[in-house]
């Protein structure tokens, strides 16, 4: 049984105003726009330009909380965790300005813990939050918002045959049914005293115990699939060219929106380009660390 | 060379091309920093895309004649499971990495074995597709955001282990591939003890106080040894059975080969060293997918042999 993702026609939704192909390149558009900068100015429109999408979206809070917390979460703890290893951001600084350093009372060891508190990390840690902050709102809004029975017909309009768009749609269909699959697999293992957490013996021992969650999941999914391909080949798919019940029709404003997106996209790179939008650390920033 | 074959070729090498002239001339030769290798980032990652992108056309056009490369019903549904299942336990590992405990500052992806099967099962066309863009949906879904060059290096593993499609011997070249990946993993495993030192950029482990910025346990260092290792033994223990031979080798060599491209890019995407790309980067990735391939792989290939057995398809 497939399980479908949580959309649902929302009224005076944003996103769905738009041709769905309208949405995905604009949506592709913003996330490699975004990749271009490190620079919180740069960012800051792009992450409000997601929260506009997102609060204009029209899918509820108790729709979206399980997914949005998990992504925010995840997106927050490695921000937090860039800010306390100070790693990732030495690409982009060479200099780091101490504001404080905490430094344990005790020693592991010989070892004494200690964190530094430097502008440079507080400032990347919020530029990195920006930035993939803004990509996962944008992505998670879609299976909210994307209408199922209109991938195959989405991804053909964006280019590729039919097989391809095909297998696309059934990818993004199969996604939530496989996990749901995956749950239910790892909890009926654990109901037969498999411990996921718990893993021990050697190396190869806890890699094989991995096997009675893999092996169930994958062949299930591939025994299913033989129904599928027989439905398909009954509608003898891929024997002439395909014909999609649903027509999708571009609008005037969906041109805008992707000539929008186009364009932000051109602008981004050549801003890139020209050296613009990369780290920057405000001054007010470096007054705490006493310039 | 029919007409389309020829038009996309023009078209890839057209861009690849132009990708060089952007970094040769612009960025090497006038000096303008933006397109110098150690500065580049964007353009540099869809480069790099497209030249991995142009090394499967290359295979493909050189052997476009063999049934393997026929996409009908089966395989479209196959490229769909395989990439969803790659998005979904992607998701599940990527998001409870830090919960399961790890060889030695590493993390697991025991993920990686879905291309790797998907790939020898069901074809190259399949294992690309499985790989590109179910790691493209799993890093999508957690958060990660896009990495092209490391999907695109997830869709080479699922594609080289596809190649024994293209033999109608799967036995043949067994040998050649396990000498290529030897040769390949003395090289890597020689870098490490060059360079011990060097940190692990893949790994945090707050609990355990253990920051990226550590350098990576001689176990890690030398699991890619660890992992060619176990392929062997996997490969003469099961010498009879050439599914599991091939699928385990095929799947060492592909994992070799799209990790330490995507490691590699990095050389001029991130500006790392090759050191820090091979030790930092390729080994802890590329040595624990070893682990998983002699292990998960042969699983799947007995238990898929079975079904294969019992539906008679």
């Amino acid at each position: 049984m497939l399980i479908p993702w949580r959309y649902r026609k929302r009224e005076n939704s944003f996103i769905q105003s738009f041709d769905p192909r309208a949405w995905l390149i604009f949506y592709i558009c913003f996330l490699f726009s975004a990749l271009a900068f490190w620079d919180m100015r740069f960012l800051l429109p792009f992450f409000a330009g997601a929260l506009f999408v997102l609060f204009t979206s029209g899918v509820k809070w108790h729709e979206i909380r399980r997914a949005f917390l998990f992504i925010v979460g995840f997106v927050f703890f490695f921000a937090v965790l860039t800010f306390l290893t100070g790693r990732g951001g030495v690409e982009h600084y060479t200099e780091e300005h101490l504001i404080h350093r905490f430094q344990a009372s005790f020693s592991i060891l010989g070892w004494v813990p200690a964190l530094d508190i430097t502008v440079e990390r507080i400032v990347y840690a919020l530029s990195q939050f920006l930035r993939v902050g803004s990509m996962a709102i944008m992505t998670i809004l879609i299976p909210y918002s994307l209408n199922p029975a209109l991938y195959g017909i989405t991804f053909k309009g964006l280019g590729l045959n039919d097989k391809f768009a095909y297998a696309m749609d059934l990818t993004m269909r199969f996604i939530p049914t496989f996990a749901r699959d995956f749950q239910l697999t790892v909890d009926a293992q654990r109901a037969r005293g498999y411990e996921l957490e718990k893993f021990s013996g050697g190396l190869i021992e806890q890699v094989r115990k991995m096997g009675p969650i893999f092996v169930p999941v994958v062949i299930h999914a591939i025994i299913g699939s033989e129904d599928i391909i027989d439905a398909m080949d009954l509608r003898a798919f891929g024997i002439g060219p395909r014909t999609w019940i649903d027509v999708l029709e571009r609008k005037r404003r969906d041109r805008i929106l992707i000539r929008f997106g186009v364009a932000l996209l051109v602008i981004s790179l050549a801003l890139g380009i020209l050296g613009y939008g990369g780290f920057w650390v405000p001054e007010a920033f470096l007054q705490l660390a006493g310039g | 060379m029919d007409k389309n074959l020829r038009s996309v070729l023009y078209s890839l090498v057209g861009i690849l091309a132009l990708m060089l002239f952007l970094i040769l001339f612009l960025g090497n030769v006038l000096g303008i920093s933006r397109f110098q290798t150690d500065q580049a980032t964007l353009g540099l990652r869809l480069g790099f895309m497209f030249v991995g992108l142009l090394a499967v056309y290359a295979v493909y056009s050189f052997t476009k004649d063999s049934p393997a490369w026929e996409v009908g019903t089966r395989q479209v549904v196959w490229m769909a499971i395989g990439a969803a299942l790659y998005a979904v336990f992607s998701w599940f590992f990527n998001a409870t990495v830090f919960v399961v405990p790890s060889l030695s500052q590493v993390a697991l992806r025991p993920a990686i074995a879905i291309p790797m099967f998907f790939g020898y099962a069901f074809g190259p066309v399949v294992g690309f597709f499985t790989g590109i863009v179910g790691n493209t949906f799993g890093d999508a879904i957690s958060g990660f955001g896009l990495y092209p060059q490391w999907s695109v290096g997830n869709g080479l593993i699922g594609f080289i282990a596809g190649i024994p499609a293209l033999f109608a011997d799967r036995k043949r070249s067994l040998d050649t591939v396990l000498w290529v990946g030897g040769a390949l993993t003395v090289l890597a495993t020689v870098v490490y003890f060059l360079n011990r030192d060097q940190t692990n950029l893949m790994f945090f482990d707050p609990a355990n106080n253990v920051f990226g910025d550590q350098p990576i346990a001689l176990t890690a260092g030398i699991s890619v040894l660890i992992g060619f290792v176990l392929v062997l033994i996997v490969r003469f223990a099961f010498g009879k059975n050439v599914d599991i031979a091939a699928a385990v080798t095929w799947g060492m060599l592909g994992n070799l080969i799209g990790i330490g491209y995507a490691a590699i890019s990095d050389i001029w995407i991130n500006g790392y060293s090759f050191a820090a790309a091979v030790v930092g980067e390729f080994l802890p990735a590329a040595g624990p997918n070893l682990i998983f391939a002699a292990i998960l792989v042969p699983l799947l290939v007995v238990a898929y042999s079975a079904v294969q057995r019992q539906s008679g398809r």
